[in-house]
């Protein structure tokens, strides 16, 4: 028993002699198991696409991917234009990150480190919007976009609200407050700098790793967006990949293999992209939290 | 000045970021298209068809957007008011008591080139009536219709004991209390297994065989005391309390492998839902036939399609309806979709009336399912039957699990609705 | 004249920096303005009137508070959401401080691919989620069901759970939902907090003889202590906007005696099925009243513990 314990968690209590473990067993099994609980459901994914539905409608369901893939897929472009919805949604999501990016440390830096009048004020308001739910807002902005903005089935209807948004005003405050120093300003002031100089040669490189991770959420935030979307674009020509993937239901049921197959193909490219700039998501989350 | 620049620097992203997000939009080509949009949910539009559509007619294009049944109906009504509509809206069965009557909002067909009243000849009488408006207005032509029949398992029902030609098995449910019997005497027999899929299906089998549903005539709420609504609560109520039934959700996953696994030994199955079983239960081909429903014929399911009075292409609209509830397409779409057809003169065409499906045993598809459409009697719609649907499909749910006693859930259900409507 | 130069030099500065700050913000400012304290200025409005799109709306005051009050399923659904809340808030931050303590260990191979990957669920859309999860918790032939069987749990009554028809089943398994995708992210946050600790602290204590879990809880959990309470507080106000887990999980009624239904999800029913805008904007009101509610007492609690340290 005490062995069976000892091999688990490496120590070498019964034994000085034998080396400890510098990292436990158990933390790799744990490491394991989570790896393979998070991607197992990427995989199921596959399998479902893939196979037909007869074949995942059987227990024990089949647990490898079948040959349907590209058969699936075929459907699929068929009944959406998957490639368009995947470019609106990358054009659209690189759009609204650039501009949260812009807007959203302009304006954390406003309130870390200037002064203008109602910055408390202004500052519990945007905490408190924060506070209703975002389903109600949904209906009040179609009867504006429908009624005074004439947006509708316009992207702009998506891309300007989603511009500003209080998390990442908040977010940048933060990290402008932590990481940029006020002796710094106060020796570029000094040294001549005039105001909007400071802010683009000091302080924006300082926070431009946190700024990108804001941009990657932004990112992925309207990525996976479907609520609003799905209210406002009419043209399948303009839909973004979540509502091109609802395209895919039946009217009283659900064809899971055609559905799968296009959850799959809205999920590759930010898997793709999480390969590229995981890293810095990861660290920048790291980043964000230390101050915390 | 330095304000100025940088007033100048944020004006120009604003502007930017808006005309790149606007610039992304494509611009409709000045070209002679005429592009028709449609609102729809699931499978009520076949791109196959629209593609057809759109070769014999080269000018025009044809978008058609998908949401679910809720989301349709509600992204309809915020819309209607607006010009924001689609040329095109699609309504489902459960929804028509409330569009229906939105005269304002829904060009009357009757008063358009060629007049819908020419049309109404070919139809179902009492689909057609779905969407007609209460002052008369036609506000809709109907797409398809469910039907409603009785598909069993020809071998479960033999190691049951049970007699397995469909003519012997319709005869032993003439009414709905000996299909309870039959149940009973399943169940008893094989352990573990049910006897129905879900026994919520026969609430709204029954419900629709009355000659009044939720409401009266004059659009007066009559659910609460309308003999045939409290009938079918309680023939459900009864199936679920002598475990009839399971508790899976129709559709779901689990309902798929239960339909492999034999796991049920009946289903009411509307038309198109065959074609579900022969995707879904492949290897059960040969092992079903179809008999009658209990009672009278059934319904389950249909939707129709109406033009929203600020449609930008009301004309174009109302050719491509036309065309797409004709008697070719809705032959189409029943051939390759088992949807089966509101125009009556199809009944009697042997690829349609006279449809046999080996999958089934050669049980004459054709005929059973007219006949079903044929002898439904017509019922008033009314505006709140979607809710009045899930609110006592909830009390049935708490029945069925056992959660509540029939007449507690039927208290409920009514006292929920009457807050819910008010 | 020299004295007020002075004294214009003195008082310069400071308006620059009002107007500086202003321009810096006013973008957001016009921006959020419009599309986002509009609309809740809107709704707020909204709340006192009967709206439906179609027939038109009319005043009526108070009354949808009044309904609010006396509506068993607004308080069910409170409860609802409080309970799906701990069952996922409590496991997610016992995991990812497990895993952030092992993600800690300096002497973990593969770091960058063990913290990459834990990411993945969180990028995964919510539908295929709800999808896969559906099938996992099915009642005749879902995954759970077949492990617990195997487990031999029937012998001890657990048998053929409905995760969708009972109460409690249901909240365990939306709220497994929601630590699915949130579990890496949280590891992330705490395993930076954690990186931040002194080391020295942990040499003193294992020389004073504390085993490996002793460190663990009498240093780390203490200077975690920040991070907790954010954590604590961020949780409790997403905690109470969940909806897209029940929504996707079983549909938009919350099950058939909204066992599920969750503020959000009641709000959102009362749109789509009741076509009662002017209850949901109420609905909504009572949510953002509660979240401030329990964001002052996270607030209050929390500065009584950092101040009871100092």
């Amino acid at each position: 028993m005490r062995n069976l314990l000892e091999w688990f968690t490496g120590s070498n209590a019964s034994d000085p002699t034998k080396k400890r473990r510098k990292v436990s067993r158990t933390a790799y099994i744990a490491l394991i198991v989570f790896t393979f609980l998070s991607i197992f459901p990427l995989y199921w994914l596959f399998v479902v696409a893939s196979n037909s539905n007869a074949e995942i409608s059987k227990i024990p369901p089949s647990l490898v991917p079948g040959p349907n893939f590209f058969k699936e897929l075929k459907a699929v472009y068929a009944a959406v234009p998957l490639t368009n919805a995947l470019v609106n949604t990358a054009l659209i999501a690189l759009i609204v990150a650039a501009a949260q990016v812009f807007f959203c440390t302009m304006a954390g830096f406003a309130y870390a480190k200037l002064a203008f009048p109602g910055k408390k004020v202004s500052l519990v308001v945007i905490i408190g919007t924060m506070m209703l739910p975002s389903q109600l807002g949904i209906v009040v902005l179609y009867i504006m976009m429908a009624d005074f903005f004439h947006w509708i089935n316009d992207f702009k209807a998506i891309v300007i609200p989603s511009m500003i948004g209080a998390f990442g005003v908040f977010w940048m405050r933060q990290i402008i407050d932590a990481q940029v120093p006020n002796e710094l300003l106060e020796a570029a002031k000094i040294d001549g700098g005039k105001n909007f100089r400071i802010y683009r040669s000091v302080v924006v490189p300082i926070i431009a790793p946190s700024a990108l991770v804001l941009g990657l959420f932004s990112f992925l935030g309207t990525w996976n967006d479907f609520l609003w979307p799905s209210l406002v674009l009419n043209s399948p020509k303009r839909f973004t990949i979540q509502v091109a993937v609802n395209q895919l239901n039946g009217t009283y049921t659900v064809d899971y293999a055609l559905k799968m197959c296009g959850a799959f193909m809205a999920t590759l490219p930010l898997l793709l992209l999480f390969i590229f700039v995981g890293r810095r998501l990861v660290t920048g989350i790291m980043d964000g939290a230390v101050k915390g | 000045m330095k304000t100025a620049k940088l007033g100048k620097i944020w004006a120009a992203g604003v502007a930017l970021f808006s005309i790149v997000g606007g610039v992304l939009a494509p611009s409709s080509h000045a070209a002679a298209s005429t592009t028709i949009s449609i609102w729809t949910y699931g499978n009520v539009i076949d791109p196959a068809l629209v593609a057809q559509y759109q070769k014999l007619h080269p000018t025009i294009k044809i978008v058609a957007k998908k949401s679910d049944l809720d989301g349709n109906a509600q992204a309809l009504r915020y819309a209607l008011p607006s010009s924001a509509v689609p040329d095109i809206a699609a309504i489902e069965i459960s929804y028509m008591g409330e569009f229906r009557n939105y005269t304002q909002y829904l060009t009357d067909l009757s008063t358009l080139t060629p007049s819908a009243s020419d049309l109404k000849a070919q139809y179902l009488p009492w689909r057609w009536n779905d969407m007609v408006a209460d002052s008369g207005q036609v506000l809709g032509i109907p797409t398809d219709v469910g039907g409603l029949a009785v598909a069993y398992r020809v071998d479960l029902f033999k190691k049951a004991g049970l007699p397995t030609d469909p003519t012997a098995v319709s005869a032993l449910w003439p009414t709905w209390d000996k299909f309870i019997a039959t149940g009973k005497q399943y169940v008893a027999k094989e352990k573990g297994k049910a006897f129905i899929d879900i026994a919520q299906t026969i609430y709204t089998a029954v419900v629709n065989q009355g000659a009044q549903k939720y409401y009266d005539a004059s659009g007066n709420l009559v659910y609460a005391n309308n003999p045939n609504i409290q009938a079918a609560f309680n023939y459900t109520a009864a199936a679920s309390q002598a475990n009839l039934g399971t508790n899976v959700a129709q559709y779901s996953p689990d309902w798929n492998v239960g339909l492999n696994k034999g796991l049920y030994a009946t289903v009411l199955a509307p038309a198109w839902m065959l074609q579900y079983i022969k995707q879904y239960a492949p290897k059960t081909s040969g092992l079903w036939n179809i008999a009658t429903l209990p009672g009278s014929a059934g319904n389950q399911g249909g939707s129709a399609l109406t033009i929203p009075t600020h449609a930008a292409h009301a004309q174009e609209a109302w050719d491509f309806i036309r065309w797409y509830t004709s008697a070719a397409q809705q032959k189409y779409e029943f051939v390759h979709n088992l949807t089966f057809p509101t125009v009556t003169s199809l009944y009697s065409d042997p690829a349609v009336g006279g449809l046999k499906d080996p999958f089934f045993n050669n049980a004459p598809i054709g005929k059973i399912y007219s006949s079903s459409v044929n002898s439904v009697q017509p019922f008033v719609l009314g505006k709140k039957d979607r809710l009045i649907d899930s609110t006592i499909g909830q009390a049935l749910s708490r029945v069925q699990l056992g959660k509540q006693l029939p007449q507690a859930a039927w208290t409920q259900a009514l006292s929920d609705i009457h807050r819910a409507i008010n | 004249m020299a004295l007020l130069k002075r004294e214009k030099s003195k008082v310069a500065p400071k308006n620059k920096g009002d107007r500086w700050g202003l321009a810096y913000v006013s973008p957001f400012f016009i921006i959020f303005g419009v599309f986002g304290l509009l609309p809740i200025l809107f709704t707020v409005y909204v709340s006192f009137f009967h709206w439906d799109p179609l027939a038109g709306h009319n005043f009526i005051g108070l009354d949808n508070f009044r309904n609010l009050f006396t509506d068993p399923y607004f308080y069910r659904a409170v409860r609802n959401t409080f309970s799906i809340f701990l069952f996922s808030f409590v496991p997610q931050t016992i995991l990812a401080l497990l895993l952030a303590n092992f993600l800690a260990n300096p002497h973990l191979k593969f770091k960058v691919f063990w913290r990459t990957i834990l990411l993945v669920p969180w990028v995964t859309s919510i539908l295929s989620v709800a999808i896969i999860f559906s099938e996992l918790f099915g009642q005749n032939y879902g995954m759970v069901n077949v492990a617990m069987h195997y487990l031999g749990l029937s012998h001890i009554g657990i048998h053929n759970v409905n995760w969708v028809g009972q109460t409690i089943p249901s909240h365990i398994a939306i709220a497994s939902m929601i630590v699915y995708r949130n579990l890496g992210y949280a590891s992330l946050i705490y395993l930076a907090s954690m990186l931040a600790i002194p080391r020295d602290l942990y040499e003193s204590a294992s020389l004073d003889g504390a085993s490996k879990l002793q460190q663990f809880r009498y240093v780390t959990i203490p200077q975690l202590k920040n991070t907790l309470t954010f954590m604590l507080i961020v949780g409790t106000i997403g905690g109470l906007q969940t909806f897209l887990e029940p929504l996707t999980y079983g549909g938009v009624q919350g099950g058939d005696s909204r066992q599920f239904s969750t503020l959000a999800l009641y709000l959102y029913e009362q749109i789509i099925i009741n076509n009662k805008l002017g209850y949901a904007a109420a609905i909504g009101v009572a949510i953002t009243l509660i979240t401030i509610m329990i964001s002052g007492v996270n607030f209050l609690v929390t500065r009584r513990i950092s101040g009871s340290e100092a």
